[in-house]
């Protein structure tokens, strides 16, 4: 047998025979899924008072209003110019302002393309992030109605659409899917070389003609096969208990779990191989874990947490794994939207497992 | 036993830090041959296994494993080489059969090659009888057993053991010497360390007396112990008169050491019957009568001053 397949399959036996780290390896994200979804998950009615200048003044601008309105999401005030309506922004009377340009139905209606000015209160991010994608929401069912329409402009960066049943369970089901990069991929790989340095295995590997690097890729793979099954896990209790209405994409979601499951697994091996004893790796890879889980935007999506919170996420490659996964499930996203988070999670992985390789091998030829 | 060297070390150092935990160290070890390293806890005998197994690096000196270069051909050195640490370094939730197959996967042995090297545990060392038990359920005696059949599963020249039956019960030591002895059989050369001077003289054809890093004698057992081992003696306690007894084996070179006679002699088992017959036919009545021969430990304190037990 090749050795980092025997590294691997002893690693996964050794890992299913301690039952009480299989239970809570299943049982923390389980419990942590229903917990949020019960907390979080209830149906709120929602409503927003905005604005609406309609400067074209046309029947078909009009029956954009009317739909406004019958949303029961907003209450509509009509404002004769865009400086009056700025003053009710400003005085926060309405969350968002839109502006509706003359010739915008004849434009619309004769084929060319128009616009919609929005000015939005963006000082709440979810009411922002919920006002913003209804409207759009919208603008977008007009556009497959009438035909030929660009999307407003939008003084918010977010410029796709959201779906519009969207709830809690749709947000925390992509987020959950990826809470074993952090519990399972991250937390294996951080036992993985401290666990056997300490009982004196490691010693018997070494001893063997194994290359330090495949012991390593015997450890990743090991780890990996940890994260899947608890993904596994995880997206079958979300399909059978939450039903959400997501996108499985899953050919699509896969490279992006593999990435993501790389990148906890070489933050592990960086504590495994700095760790003095399992008990104070395991304890750094559990604190890391629980803070990293608030930053990557698991449980919100990041735009819906502070400021300072998402600044911190956006250094932290798993932030882009489960932006990646967000997007695939919630907006439909193809493989050319989700390029960049690709390039991060490559880039990240490949520099975090290359320094927990030469950390490894700086390690055995200390002795 | 051919002349072949199997291992070969010259002027092997290796510092830790300000210590000298090597100093100089050559020997070298034969084909088939059994060399014990015997020293006290610090001696630098792990230190110098270690370093032979490719697991430490060492500062200064040479050392070849079949002609192998530690350094530059460390990847043959290791496949050389069985070792057998002090710990049993075994999976507990694994079987041993898995312990075997994970041991096999890291010499990239072949499925047949597996079997025939399990079925050769099984019958050489007796670990078919609990194969596909789990590590955690054996007794200390079977884990043992175990450990040196999985350091061996390779089937390599070369076996390293580094105090392989420290804590055991003497007779499940004695088996465990029968089973190191056994690997002759096997043409297997072993380098043994022990702290243990009964184990070394039992085990070993030749036996290196390490202490403070350095190799302070290297021979034979019953070499080492008639040249530096000191004189035979028969010890006699009497059950009265021993002045009596003194003067009646004033002949030999004798002396009074607590409340015993020693009689120093050259070959002690030839001298006991007429000694006793002497003491018998003058009514000197004796409570005991035993020869007592030099031992390594001998050897040990002439050469150090200390005991082997002496931390």
């Amino acid at each position: 047998m090749n050795p980092i397949i025997g590294i691997a399959v002893k690693d996964i036996k050794t890992f299913f025979r301690e039952k009480e780290t299989v239970f809570w390896t299943i049982a923390f994200p389980v419990i942590i899924l229903l917990l949020f979804t019960a907390i979080f998950g209830r149906e709120v009615p929602f409503t927003a008072n905005i604005g609406i200048v309609d400067s074209d003044n046309m029947p078909l601008t009009s029956n954009i209003i009317s739909a406004f309105n019958n949303t029961e999401i907003f209450n509509v005030e009509i404002f004769n110019n865009k400086t009056e309506a700025l003053k009710a922004l400003n005085a926060t009377d309405v969350r968002a302002v839109i502006t509706l340009p003359q010739n915008f139905s004849l434009n619309l209606t004769t084929g060319k393309n128009t616009y919609a000015l929005l000015a939005i209160d963006k000082t709440d991010p979810e009411v922002t992030h919920t006002v913003a994608n209804t409207i759009k929401t919208l603008f977008s069912e007009f556009y497959k109605e009438i035909g030929n329409y660009t999307e407003p402009i939008s003084v918010i960066e977010e410029t796709s659409l959201m779906r519009e049943e969207i709830g809690y369970r749709e947000h925390i089901v992509p987020g959950m899917l990826c809470y074993p990069f952090l519990f399972s991929s991250m937390v294996a790989a951080t036992g993985a070389i401290v666990y056997e340095k300490h009982k004196g295995t490691l010693k018997k590997i070494r001893a063997s003609p194994v290359r330090p690097l495949h012991v390593l890729f015997g450890k990743t793979l090991a780890a990996l096969f940890q994260t899947a099954i608890s993904i596994l896990i995880i997206a079958v209790l979300a399909v059978l208990v939450l039903t959400p209405k997501v996108n499985w994409n899953v050919p699509l979601m896969i490279p992006i779990m593999f990435l993501g499951s790389m990148n906890g697994i070489a933050v592990g091996l960086l504590i495994s191989c700095i760790g003095r004893s399992p008990q104070a790796a395991s304890s750094a890879a559990t604190t890391i874990g629980v803070v990293l889980q608030f930053f990557i935007g698991m449980y919100f999506p990041q735009e819906f947490l502070p400021t300072y919170i998402q600044q911190i996420g956006n250094v932290i490659p798993m932030t882009y794994a489960v932006q990646a996964i967000r997007s695939i499930m919630l907006q439909n996203a193809v493989l050319n939207d989700i390029l960049q988070p690709i390039a991060t999670l490559v880039i990240s992985a490949i520099i975090l497992y290359v320094m927990g390789i030469l950390l490894y091998k700086r390690w055995v030829e200390k002795e | 036993m051919t002349e072949k060297t199997v291992i070969e070390v010259e002027g092997l150092v290796k510092h830790y830090g300000e210590v000298t935990a090597l100093d100089g160290v050559s020997f070298s070890v034969k084909e088939g041959e059994i060399l014990g390293l015997l020293g006290p806890n610090g001696a630098g005998k792990t230190t110098l296994m270690e370093i032979l197994c490719c697991l430490r690096r060492f500062d200064q000196g040479n050392a070849t494993v079949l002609g192998f270069d530690l350094i530059k051909d460390s990847r043959k050195v290791r496949s050389s080489i069985g070792f057998c640490p002090q710990e049993t370094l075994l999976y507990d939730l694994l079987s041993v059969r898995e312990n075997f197959a994970f041991a096999a996967s890291l010499y990239s042995l072949d499925s047949k090659k597996f079997k025939e090297r399990i079925e050769f545990s099984s019958k050489f060392l007796g670990v078919g009888e609990f194969l596909n038990r789990k590590v955690k359920e054996l007794s200390g005696g079977m884990k043992r057993r175990a450990n040196l059949a999985v350091s061996i599963v390779h089937d390599p020249p070369v076996v390293i053991l580094d105090e392989p039956t420290v804590g055991f019960d003497p007779n499940v030591k004695r088996e465990f010497w029968e089973l190191i002895q056994d690997l002759k059989n096997y043409e297997k050369t072993v380098l043994i360390s022990t702290h243990d001077m009964f184990e070394a003289d039992e085990l070993c054809d030749r036996v290196a007396i390490m202490d403070k890093g350095k190799i302070v004698a290297l021979d034979k057992p019953d070499i080492l112990k008639e040249t530096l081992g000191g004189e035979n003696s028969i010890r006699i306690k009497t059950k009265e008169a021993p002045r009596k007894a003194v003067s009646l084996l004033k002949e030999y070179k004798c002396m009074m050491r607590d409340d015993e006679i020693q009689v120093f002699v050259k070959n002690p088992w030839r001298i006991v019957p007429e000694v006793s017959n002497k003491l018998i036919s003058h009514g000197v009545l004796t409570e005991k009568i035993e020869v007592v021969e030099p031992t390594l430990e001998d050897v040990f304190i002439k050469l150090t001053g200390r005991r082997l037990t002496e931390e």
